[in-house]
């Protein structure tokens, strides 16, 4: 027989019970009732099921789980009565939402807060790059979300290095797994310049990790933009609220962080044709030029003006055909049509000789003791012909 | 210090494409000027197609540097 003093027996039954019964090993499932906080930081509510209840209490910051009078949970945690109210409750440490209604309405709550807190807001989402070169993606390698995503970027893209943070996306270590990613992620070495988060769909129990307000937060505080991809065409969650981006599926997602290389390619022909279109426009005005030099050749040789005008489109057609390139085409016409010029040729050192103003072309006109006058590139000089030589 | 020569990444040349193009657009093509901006063009066109069909992608994955996830054991160390 021992005697205890009251408290004494209070700390004796409080250690026993925290010997038998750790929240790592026993959980208690059961309907909350009578949920109330007390100033922001005390938490109590009842668990019961229909032959039973017992008291629960919880601190605010330790509880990350909004609960709500009616739900069913597995709820953790330490048997202790308080000694000084003899009060006997369950201290709780985590709690498990258990079934769809009682997600639902976790759903609803978390979404309402974190919209008022302003996680959702339009303005803070940023612009996803047009041609990202590091991207880094948070996936389980092992899923068809990974492959299907890999597959269709290969397809599209080139060029890209994916940095994979390889994740649990649901079970009991998906949100710290997911969680230290982003962290990992914000710290790496290499700028990735987008992170992109996917899964395949789901039940609601399977999506808590994205559903979870620690999830919720990394992608908020990622320093760059973040593309989400739950494969669930209908119902988005929380994570899809928070994302710069929210993609349809996983492959849509990598629809949108990479361009189509067939888009672009044909981007590129249609920019190439621009410029040779506008080139050749620009060729066509310096025809105006080419009817200057025209006229100012033929009437210092005589000639008839479409004779020089064909010789001159002879010559530049002919230079165009030998020529592949572009850009000798054009220069090499340039170049002919320069020194075509009149005044080019005396600057080189021709001379034009005059009789009774008309231009000599051959000796065969010209007779001895002739006045001829003579036209160089720098002035014009008078002379008597001496003797012709054959 | 050397001066290092850094190699154009796709969206630079791409962009530098589009902005002569629109340069080209926008004004009177001066034959003589037009025509370094025309060459450089098709430079550029020439380098930003070959990237498309060439190069391919990587997949680096990434093992945790300190303790905690990404599946690293986490018995011992």
């Amino acid at each position: 027989m021992q005697i205890f003093t009251v408290s004494e027996f209070i700390t004796v039954l409080n250690d026993i019970m925290r010997r038998s019964i750790s929240p790592h090993e026993v959980g208690i499932l059961g309907e909350v009732a009578e949920y109330k906080v007390s100033q922001d930081k005390w938490i109590w509510f009842k668990l019961k099921d229909d032959q039973g209840v017992i008291d629960c209490f919880a601190t605010v910051w330790q509880m990350r789980t909004p609960l709500e009078n009616g739900m069913k949970i597995n709820a953790y945690g330490f048997p202790k009565v308080h000694p000084k109210s003899g009060k006997f409750a369950i201290n709780v440490e985590r709690v498990e939402l258990i079934g769809e209604g009682a997600l639902r309405r976790a759903f609803e709550l978390l979404k309402k807060k974190l919209e008022t807190e302003g996680l959702f807001a339009l303005e803070r989402k940023r612009m996803l790059p047009q041609f990202p070169e590091h991207i880094a993606l948070i996936a389980s390698r092992e899923s068809a979300a990974y492959t299907d995503f890999i597959r269709i970027v290969n397809n599209r893209w080139s060029g890209l290095t994916i940095h994979l943070y390889h994740v649990a996306v649901q079970g009991a270590s998906a949100i710290k797994e997911i969680v230290s990613a982003f962290a990992e992620c914000q710290m790496s070495d290499v700028r990735c310049q987008v992170l992109v988060l996917i899964r395949g769909g789901g039940s609601i129990e399977d999506l808590q990790a994205f559903n979870s307000e620690e999830v919720a937060r990394a992608i908020f505080a990622s320093k760059i933009p973040v593309v989400v991809g739950v494969g669930h065409e209908r119902d988005e969650t929380i994570a899809d609220y928070v994302a710069d981006r929210r993609a349809s599926t996983p492959s849509n997602a990598a629809e949108m962080l990479v361009p189509d290389r067939r888009e672009i390619g044909y981007a590129i022909s249609v920019m190439s044709e621009r410029l040779r279109d506008r080139m050749d426009y620009a060729l066509e005005s310096n025809k105006d030029r080419l009817a200057d030099m025209t006229s100012a050749l033929a009437r210092f040789t005589g000639r008839k003006i479409e004779y020089v005008r064909e010789a001159a489109r002879r010559i530049a057609e002919r230079f165009a055909q030998i020529s592949v390139r572009t850009h000798d085409r054009v220069t090499g016409a340039i170049r002919i049509l320069e020194n075509l010029n009149p005044e080019k040729l005396l600057a080189r050192g021709y001379s034009v000789v005059f009789k009774n103003g008309h231009v000599v072309r051959s000796v065969k006109t010209l007779a001895r003791g002739d006045v001829v006058s003579i036209r160089l590139g720098q002035g014009t000089f008078d002379g008597d012909i001496r003797e012709i030589k054959t | 210090m050397a001066s290092k020569i850094k190699k154009p990444t796709f969206e630079e040349s791409f962009r530098e494409l589009e902005k002569i193009v629109a340069e080209f657009e926008s004004k009177e093509v001066d034959l003589e000027k037009g025509l370094a901006g025309f060459e450089r063009g098709m430079e550029l066109a020439q380098f930003c197609k070959k990237h498309l069909e060439e190069v391919e992608n990587k997949v680096v994955e990434i093992k945790k540097r300190f303790g905690g996830v990404l599946g690293e054991n986490e018995e011992g160390t």
